[in-house]
């Protein structure tokens, strides 16, 4: 439910880079965000819907790149996804794990019309 | 049309708060600890049974965050602590901005630790780092024992896990080793501990681990 506070943050750091190419539309912003990032990219979007809709981003799109929760066994080093870990690692049982992926909330680029 | 490259983590303005803070609090060489839980789940209680152990002994500042109220802050201060209460007006956590904010209003040359106790809730205040030194979950056994699967993000990040209400087990479905093996599942490295803040049962173990944790704290600074 901290979608708008995220929002925020995020506008905060496209502002700063639209600032170096002055005079050019926003298109898209591409997002990477991990299934255990706690954001939920649909409410992220009515977020930007909302606090853009009057303003030089309105109708900028957000392309969001889902990224699932992986793990990998520290024991038998089998790689494997967060919907076979609830008893361990699905291979030997092991609590022993890293999670690998699917924490991320990065702004990776943007697409502008110069 | 042209892409820009970014590659930047969209909390990075908020870490950056946070590592300012870490530093005022270790320049101070307090141990700060940030309690995040659901609401309901005892952690004013377990604060307050904390302080009726340590109060007396050393100064020890609370910065108690909720949507609105100053109860928690009235009931940590009748057990000795002082500190401040950030009221978020419907924000669901804490930001290290808003921690920032109040940084000047706390007592932190003569204090010893701060408890960060952030608003009720198990899924926001883990995106937020707020410049503690240990992030902790508070889990009470009311709240059921399928938890940790289902907001893996807060147990992954937490580096202590504490389970609270144990005295009401006898009452309930609750499978305690469950618990701890998702919680280990998610974080390999949590300590777990379980406890009892109304009965007393457990406490001595989590002030003996406050205590090593201050220690080790001040054997950074010297």
């Amino acid at each position: 439910m901290h979608e708008l506070s995220i929002c925020q943050s995020m506008l905060k750091i496209v502002d700063s880079t639209m600032e170096q190419h002055e005079g050019a539309n926003l298109r898209k912003i591409f997002l990477d965000i991990g299934r255990g990032s706690t954001i939920e990219p649909i409410l992220l979007s009515e977020a930007f819907a909302v606090l853009t809709s009057d303003g030089p981003y309105a109708g900028t799109e957000l392309v969001v790149n889902d990224i699932p929760i992986s793990g990998r066994c520290r024991e038998c080093e089998r790689d494997f996804t967060y919907e076979e870990l609830s008893v361990g690692c699905p291979n030997c049982g092991s609590t022993n794990i890293k999670i690998t992926a699917g924490l991320e909330l990065d702004i990776k680029a943007l697409e502008i019309d110069d | 049309m042209s892409r820009v490259e970014i590659e930047k983590k969209i909390q990075s303005e908020n870490d950056r708060v946070a590592e300012a803070n870490r530093k005022v609090f270790t320049d101070a060489g307090v141990f700060v600890l940030n309690i995040i839980s659901s609401p309901g789940s005892g952690k004013t209680t377990l604060l307050e049974a904390t302080l009726d152990r340590l109060a007396d002994k050393m100064n020890i500042v609370v910065i108690e965050g909720d949507i609105s109220t100053e109860r928690d802050m009235d009931r940590v201060r009748a057990r000795g602590a002082s500190g401040v209460q950030i009221n978020t007006g419907g924000g669901c956590h804490l930001s290290s901005g808003m921690v920032a904010g109040v940084l000047d209003d706390l007592d932190l040359d003569s204090a010893e630790i701060v408890f960060i106790e952030n608003v009720g809730n198990l899924v926001c205040p883990s995106t937020y780092d707020l410049g503690e030194d240990v992030r902790m979950v508070l889990l009470s056994t009311t709240e059921g024992d399928d938890k940790p699967m289902k907001y893996p993000a807060i147990f992954h990040e937490a580096s202590l896990a504490i389970l609270n209400k144990i005295d009401l087990l006898p009452h309930l479905t609750y499978d305690v080793e469950k618990v701890e093996r998702e919680i280990r599942v998610l974080n390999p490295d949590s300590e777990i501990l379980r406890l009892s803040a109304t009965t007393g049962e457990g406490m001595d173990a989590w002030i003996e681990w406050i205590m090593a944790k201050l220690r080790e704290k001040k054997s950074t600074l010297t």
